[in-house]
């Protein structure tokens, strides 16, 4: 029977069985389980939210039923969440294994594949079918962490090369402006440009599946391989879908993990016949515009200098009741996004 | 029967199928399954017969199967559907 590991000396087993089998084991997971066999543990599993991770079995317990049991157990975890799809990374060699479970390939990338258990990703893009338009069009992704001046400039001036231009936003909340606010304000600062959408990024861009770094420390190693899955599903999936040939970027000068996004994007979106244009950001005064500039003078309570840096529809909320309460997260908020 | 809550049952052991039900205006099935390119009709008639035996004509009714037999697929659907209805005496 599968279990759950909770106490130290199965993490410890489990820790154990993951790295005889040569992976690393990630303290990263919201839960983890095993298989006891005559007190020794052949098999261990977790999860951490939607992705299934460290999936090991004993050599001598292969090809039984113990990865339909850890699969079972992993799916039942999700029974009173909202997590409806699950993903996993996994090799080459196993992904077969996996499409036996009814895991469908999203991307393979080398010798990494990425799967999705559910419709997740056929149900995302059927919801936004109205959204799809003829002509050639652009998309750009964003946190808007909040909506700036900046923001505004760069979906302006892709709007303007563009039959019509996406605007994919951040899904994720693991920012200081949750996603329904970001959602909201980005859709009132572009609501005056004719050939603007604004649309989630569900699971499929930049988010705790396909990038897991953005949101994490800069220097993982994983960071490359995570960026080009990142880029490739959008460019084999929701490109093709929305009519989407050329992807819009701001250059960026602060963030090292973003930076090395940017420039990753030409040669994977090329090799796919997308191209990526960057555009110069906006300054005020003599720096670039960025939402972490836009959060520092909030922090400062500083809106004079807020005014020149965001749209007035971002002001507004800003001093409403509902944005000023997050002033007080703000105070203690050190994350670069 | 009226489906009114999130259930699921079932495991993803080879010759089983997991069931997942949820409260929806319409009625939606999704199958996925290992030998859906020869057998999707047939899990899709089971599938419906047992919906039409308990009367379901709404929410979303998801399969995962893994080439399980007829009967295993309309125990686990029942199962599955008297965790997600409300009133389960006037079933069967």
């Amino acid at each position: 029977m599968v279990v759950r590991l909770i106490n130290e000396r199965d993490r410890q087993l489990a820790r154990q069985l993951v790295e005889e089998n040569g992976f690393t084991f990630e303290e990263d997971y919201d839960l983890l389980f095993g298989k006891f066999e005559d007190g020794k543990l052949v098999a261990t599993a977790a999860r951490d939210h939607n992705v299934f991770k460290m999936i090991c079995i004993r050599e001598s317990h292969r090809g039984g039923p113990c990865l339909g049991e850890l699969i079972t157990a992993l799916i039942d975890s999700c029974t009173y969440t909202d997590i409806r799809n699950f993903f996993i990374f996994t090799t080459l060699e196993n992904r077969s294994t996996f499409q036996h479970l009814n895991f469908t390939p999203l991307v393979t990338h080398g010798n990494v594949c990425l799967l999705e258990y559910g419709h997740g990703l056929p149900n995302y893009l059927q919801q936004h079918r109205a959204l799809q338009k003829n002509g050639s069009n652009g998309a750009v992704v964003v946190n808007c962490n909040p909506f700036t001046l900046g923001h505004r400039y760069l979906i302006e001036a892709a709007a303007a090369q563009v039959d019509h231009l996406y605007v994919f936003v951040v899904r994720e909340d693991r920012s200081l402006f949750p996603f329904d606010v970001r959602m909201a304000l980005v859709r009132e600062g572009t609501a005056d440009l004719g050939n603007v959408s604004v649309l989630d990024t569900s699971d499929y861009a930049v988010s705790h599946v396909t990038f897991p770094g953005y949101f994490l420390k800069e220097g993982d190693d994983r960071l490359q391989l995570q960026m080009e899955i990142d880029l490739l599903l959008f460019a084999r999936h929701i490109a093709p879908f929305f009519g989407i040939t050329h992807r819009f970027i701001g250059n960026e000068p602060f963030c090292r993990t973003t930076r090395s996004y940017n420039e990753t994007m030409p040669d994977v979106l090329g090799a796919e016949g997308i191209r990526t244009i960057q555009l110069e950001r906006k300054l005020s005064g003599d720096a670039p515009i960025s939402a972490f500039r836009v959060r520092k003078a909030l922090r400062n309570e500083d809106y004079e200098a807020l005014r020149k840096l965001v749209p007035a529809t971002t002001l507004k909320y800003l001093r409403s009741t509902d944005g000023r309460k997050l002033l007080t997260s703000n105070k203690n908020y050190r994350r670069r996004h | 029967m009226k489906i009114v809550r999130k259930a699921q049952a079932g495991t993803m052991q080879s010759s089983d199928l997991m069931v997942f039900l949820e409260p929806a205006p319409q009625l939606r099935v999704e199958i996925d399954s290992t030998v859906k390119k020869q057998f999707e009709h047939l899990i899709r008639r089971q599938v419906e017969a047992v919906l039409d035996r308990l009367s379901i004509t709404s929410g979303v009714i998801r399969i995962s199967d893994r080439g399980a037999l007829d009967y295993a697929i309309a125990a686990r659907l029942e199962t599955g559907l008297f965790r997600a209805c409300a009133d389960q005496k006037e079933s069967l």
